[in-house]
């Protein structure tokens, strides 16, 4: 189980303290939103409007839960993880590892549907069916590929909504709409960013009340590397064919350096040299490649066959209990089936997720390095 | 204000400054009063259309000052006796057609009632009309006191039918909207028919066409009528002197600046020492009766409002007359004794006074002002802000938040009328309003944005129009910009009246001024027939309303919102609550993360208080207007609407 035990003192040294002035100055107008929604929906001053954070009033306190929850605020990652976390199970690249795993859904039909092996498809709609959740925030998309989160109760309901969008959806702001429903426990799948935003609620000390993160009942990680900015996107490839017509999106492994539209009429392979620019600028400072704030994170796996193979199954990384059970129940359900995990396999995704610590922290040094220009120059 | 329809012949009344003037032009057999609403001037079009009878007085609010001018004027070219009411303001507006009026002159009497507005008590400027007098040579007279403007509006329609000319009669707030005793005259028996004498020459001024031209042979006739204006001021008893036959210090003084100049006078006790000569007969200003109380005094104050329009001629004057008269010591505004901006007061002008003749001016016991300062810390700081239940608090409530979602610093260009406090008070608009200058000129303005859009310029520029102000001056500003292809988004607030000066109808009610049916002129078909797409929306539904404007926002060209919600203050809302508006405590916020207090700190409706002991939100019984508006935008819910019982 999720460790929420905390001693308050100890919070108190790990959020730094602030309000929307600070929002807005150190995050929003800093380029470091990640349009997570954290801030929306708990209070009446911010929206997010087609992916993008807007402030609609002037908020004068001097702390909110905007600031304290913001991934993109100062985050004491450390002190979070040993809060949340088994100390023994902590590791530098991926943060808590119980156990690691090649999966997919066993189900061939789940998979066509959702995206690689189907795993966090598969689990979501277990945990809807099972009752361990009684509803689930996904990603779904509006007109023109804008990025619209959905609530989902019925497993059914979230086999629909299974592919990836590399497009961040405030999939936190409709927790925190959902939190004030009458669901009761509240499942989420969630990039690195919003796992984060969901953590530092639970440990949040602004205000006990009218919080709802009581009702988070499982996190599902997702993998990731960057994510595009909507407006970016939706522009590139309108360009290159009918929006309305995408199916589905994948970025293969980096040697393809592509990514790969699905649409009604084929695919369409664009060159990911165009794509990087679309890449929203929050994401360049982000160390988290694994979510390393969840209960379970999914990725799509690398196996010594090749893509073709590959494609088609998950690595599965296993960070508390509550993900080990469900893992298990899935598995004795035969809803997920396994296969061995390579040798190496672990390692060359600890180099991988190490490689975007490493860009995280010099695109902060360089932030640095052109504030202190700008106050000096 | 207390209308007797039956003023009597002789029986002395007390009538608001405006009311007198009302009843100058009845004695004078006014038969077409023509104005646009405009504080401090609206009461005196309101007053005649009580009298108003077909075939005996016609009374109307026109669309704008021009073509209320021009409807008066049409009147006396008819040979009737006709009046045109504005505010300072609107001389501006109808100067045009007044610059050629005055060059073609008139027939039947033609009286331009201006009432200014020194101080800017209810005006975004402090503008003075008499410099007009001066431009368009025609003549200019100041009622100082309440008699005086009844009498003087009567005696202009005489003065304008002998010189054939425009007569000026400048009020100012503090005698329009002030009440004094009155003593009204006789009303004479009308009659005359309507007929337009036009076959003559165009050199026969009585018979011939009414223009212009040509030009300098009527600049000179329109000169001599001016010179014969001038002859009789000479006698005219508005010019009043009073004091020593030779005072140590001559005062002139016109319009409500005579009152402050005897009571400052009187507080000084200086009555043996200053005599005041109360001009009446301003421009063209007498020179013979100037000479006569220049020769008599060596130092000479000159008080007035706002500009030193008396204290220019005077100087003149004074320059010409300087071998008889000998050399003079003026003082005024340019010499810094009294204050060219804003209005006068018996205290400025006592303290003027008092540092001329070495008089101590008396001041505030020590114990009085002391108790003064007690009573200020006490008084609550009013903003000024929309009235509970105001339909533009909630239409800029959804415009601030479409703006800060479309995200690119679009700003509202605003316009004259209540939602202009929106950029007077900028958070009564939410911060949302940036430009605020004439009639129809945000529409204007926001045309002009409209077209910086290859020179960089990415903030999207919104006008916001009130429903008159859309019918006065907006219509050729929007048609310039569906023709120049702007892009422009115009959001017209209709709340079916010109709510500002006083719930004055406009061709958007079906009512005329004489409470008669008449005939609508739609907003949204209008600006449909110009090709703008026009969207329409309801300000008390604020999430459709607010996503319609988004939408808009994005597209190019000229956009039409028309948002239309009667004002708090229509009769058919005035006192009768929606709803019954409450407070859950238990759900209430306040200050907290999640709310810190949206409603009073942000929303501000005054029907909505913040109790510093409980630290909730409650809400004033007797202030609220049950619109219902502020339970959408509480994020606990803790507002309640009941729909209130029908009675």
């Amino acid at each position: 189980m999720l460790n929420t035990e905390r001693k308050d003192d100890q919070a108190e040294k790990e959020i730094i303290r602030g309000g929307q002035r600070e929002l807005a100055e150190r995050v929003l107008d800093a380029g470091l939103c990640s349009g997570c929604g954290a801030c929306v929906n708990i209070c009446p001053y911010q929206a997010i409007y087609r992916d993008r954070t807007v402030v609609l009033h002037h908020c004068d306190l001097a702390q909110g839960r905007c600031y304290a929850c913001c991934p993109g605020a100062p985050t004491d990652r450390e002190g979070l993880l040993t809060g949340l976390y088994d100390a023994a199970e902590l590791t530098p690249e991926l943060g808590a590892v119980k156990g690691f795993y090649i999966a997919r859904a066993a189900d061939e039909g789940v998979r066509r549907g959702a995206q690689h092996g189907g795993t966090v498809t598969a689990l979501v709609a277990l945990a809807l069916r099972e009752g361990l959740i009684d509803a689930a925030v996904l990603a779904d998309a509006g007109d023109g590929l804008l990025p619209r989160p959905a609530t989902v109760r019925e497993p059914e309901e979230a086999l629909r909504l299974g592919k990836s969008r590399f497009v961040v959806s405030p999939a936190v702001a409709e927790f925190n709409r959902a939190a004030q429903g009458d669901a009761g426990r509240i499942g989420i799948v969630a990039t690195p960013c919003q796992a984060l935003a969901l953590a530092k609620m639970r440990v949040q000390p602004v205000t006990a009340a009218y919080g709802g993160i009581e009702k988070l009942g499982l996190v599902v990680g997702l993998f990731c590397g960057w994510a595009l900015s909507w407006r970016g996107l939706a522009s590139l490839l309108g360009k290159k064919t009918d929006l309305a017509a995408i199916t589905g999106m994948d970025i293969p492994p980096s040697r393809y350096h592509s990514l790969e539209v699905y649409t009604q009429g084929g695919i369409v392979s664009v060159s990911l040299d165009e794509v990087i620019s679309c890449v929203r600028e929050s994401c360049l400072s982000c160390p988290d490649m694994t979510a390393e704030f969840s209960d379970i994170s999914v990725g799509s796996a690398r196996l010594p066959e090749g893509w073709e193979a590959a494609r088609s199954w998950n690595q599965v990384i296993v960070r508390t209990s509550r993900g080990a059970e469900l893992l298990e129940l899935a598995r004795r359900k035969e809803i997920i089936e396994f296969r061995e995990v390579p040798a190496g396999n672990l390692e060359k995704l600890k180099a991988a997720a190490l490689n975007k610590k490493k860009a995280a922290e010099r695109a902060a040094a360089a932030q640095n390095d052109s504030i202190l220009k700008e106050r000096t120059g | 204000m207390s209308v007797d329809g039956s003023w009597k012949e002789g029986v002395e009344v007390l009538l608001m400054g405006n009311e007198a003037i009302a009843r100058g032009a009845l004695e004078a057999g006014v038969r077409v009063a023509a104005g646009y609403p405009g504080t401090p001037s609206s009461e005196i079009i309101e007053t005649l259309s009580r009298f108003a009878q077909a075939g005996r007085l016609y009374v109307e609010w026109s669309t704008n000052e021009k073509v209320a001018m021009e409807v008066a004027a049409a009147a006396s070219f008819a040979g009737l006796r006709s009046l045109c009411v504005m505010k300072q303001n609107g001389v501006n507006v109808a100067s045009d057609f007044l610059l050629h009026l005055t060059g073609s002159g008139t027939r039947g009497g033609m009286v331009l009632v201006t009432c200014d507005d020194p101080g800017a008590l209810s005006s975004v400027n402090e503008g003075e009309s008499r410099h007009f007098a001066r431009l368009m040579e025609i003549p200019l007279v100041e009622p100082a006191d309440f008699q005086e403007a009844k009498e003087m509006t009567r005696w202009a329609f005489e003065l304008s039918e002998e010189i054939r000319n425009v007569v000026l009669v400048r009020s100012v707030t503090r005698l329009s909207h002030a009440s004094g005793n009155v003593v009204p005259g006789s009303l004479p028996v009308l009659g005359g028919k309507a007929e337009f004498l036009c076959d003559g020459p165009v050199s026969d001024p009585e018979r011939g066409p009414v223009i212009s031209a040509p030009v300098v042979q009527k600049h000179r006739l329109q000169q001599e009528k001016l010179r014969r204006a001038a002859q009789l001021f000479e006698t005219s008893p508005f010019n009043v002197y009073a004091g020593p036959e030779k005072p140590e210090l001559l005062i002139i003084t016109s319009s409500a600046c005579a009152l402050y100049s005897r009571e400052a006078v009187a507080i000084l006790g200086a009555e043996g020492r200053a005599g005041i000569l109360k001009i009446g007969t301003t421009w063209p200003l007498p020179p013979a009766l100037l000479k006569r109380h220049l020769l008599g005094a060596e130092k000479v104050l000159i008080v007035e409002e706002v500009l030193p329009f008396i204290e220019d001629q005077v100087k003149i004057m004074a320059a010409e007359q300087a071998r008889e008269i000998g050399i003079k010591t003026f003082y005024g505004k340019y010499d810094g004794t009294l204050p060219m901006a804003g209005e006068l007061n018996p205290d400025l002008v006592a303290g003027a006074i008092g540092r001329i003749l070495g008089i101590a001016a008396p001041s505030l016991p020590a114990a009085y002002r002391e108790k003064l300062g007690e009573l200020a810390a006490l008084t609550p700081k009013r903003e000024q802000t929309f009235c509970p239940g105001c339909p533009h608090r909630a239409s800029y409530w959804i415009i601030r938040e479409a703006l800060q979602r479309d995200g690119r610093r679009g700003f509202v260009c605003g316009d004259i009328g209540c939602y202009a406090m929106a950029v007077l008070f900028q958070a009564a608009g939410f911060h949302t309003a940036k430009t605020l200058h004439a009639m129809g000129s945000g529409t204007g303005l926001a045309s002009g944005f409209g077209k910086l859009g290859p020179f960089g310029m990415e903030q999207p520029a919104i006008a916001v129009c009130g429903d008159s102000t859309f019918y006065h001056a907006a219509v050729p500003a929007l048609i310039n910009a569906v023709h120049q292809g702007a892009d422009l988004t115009f959001i017209a607030l209709d709340n079916s009246g010109t709510a500002m000066t006083g719930f004055q109808p406009h061709p958007g009610t079906a009512v005329n001024a004489m409470g008669e049916a008449a005939p609508l002129v739609d907003i949204g078909a209008l600006c449909a027939s110009l090709g703008a797409p026009v969207f329409c929306g309801d300000p008390f539904d604020p999430v459709r309303t607010r996503e319609t404007l988004n939408e808009i926002l994005e597209t190019e060209g000229v956009k039409v919102l028309v948002l239309k919600q009667s004002c708090a203050l229509s009769p058919e809302k005035k006192g009768k609550k929606q709803f019954l508006v409450r407070v859950d405590e238990t759900l209430c916020r306040g200050e907290d993360c999640g709310c810190n207090r949206l409603c009073t700190r942000i929303f501000r409706c005054p029907g909505l208080l913040w109790n510093r002991e409980k630290k909730k939100a409650e809400i004033d019984e007797v202030i609220c207007a049950g619109c219902g508006f502020c339970a959408g935008i509480c994020p606990a819910g803790a507002i309640i609407n009941e729909e209130a019982a029908r009675a």
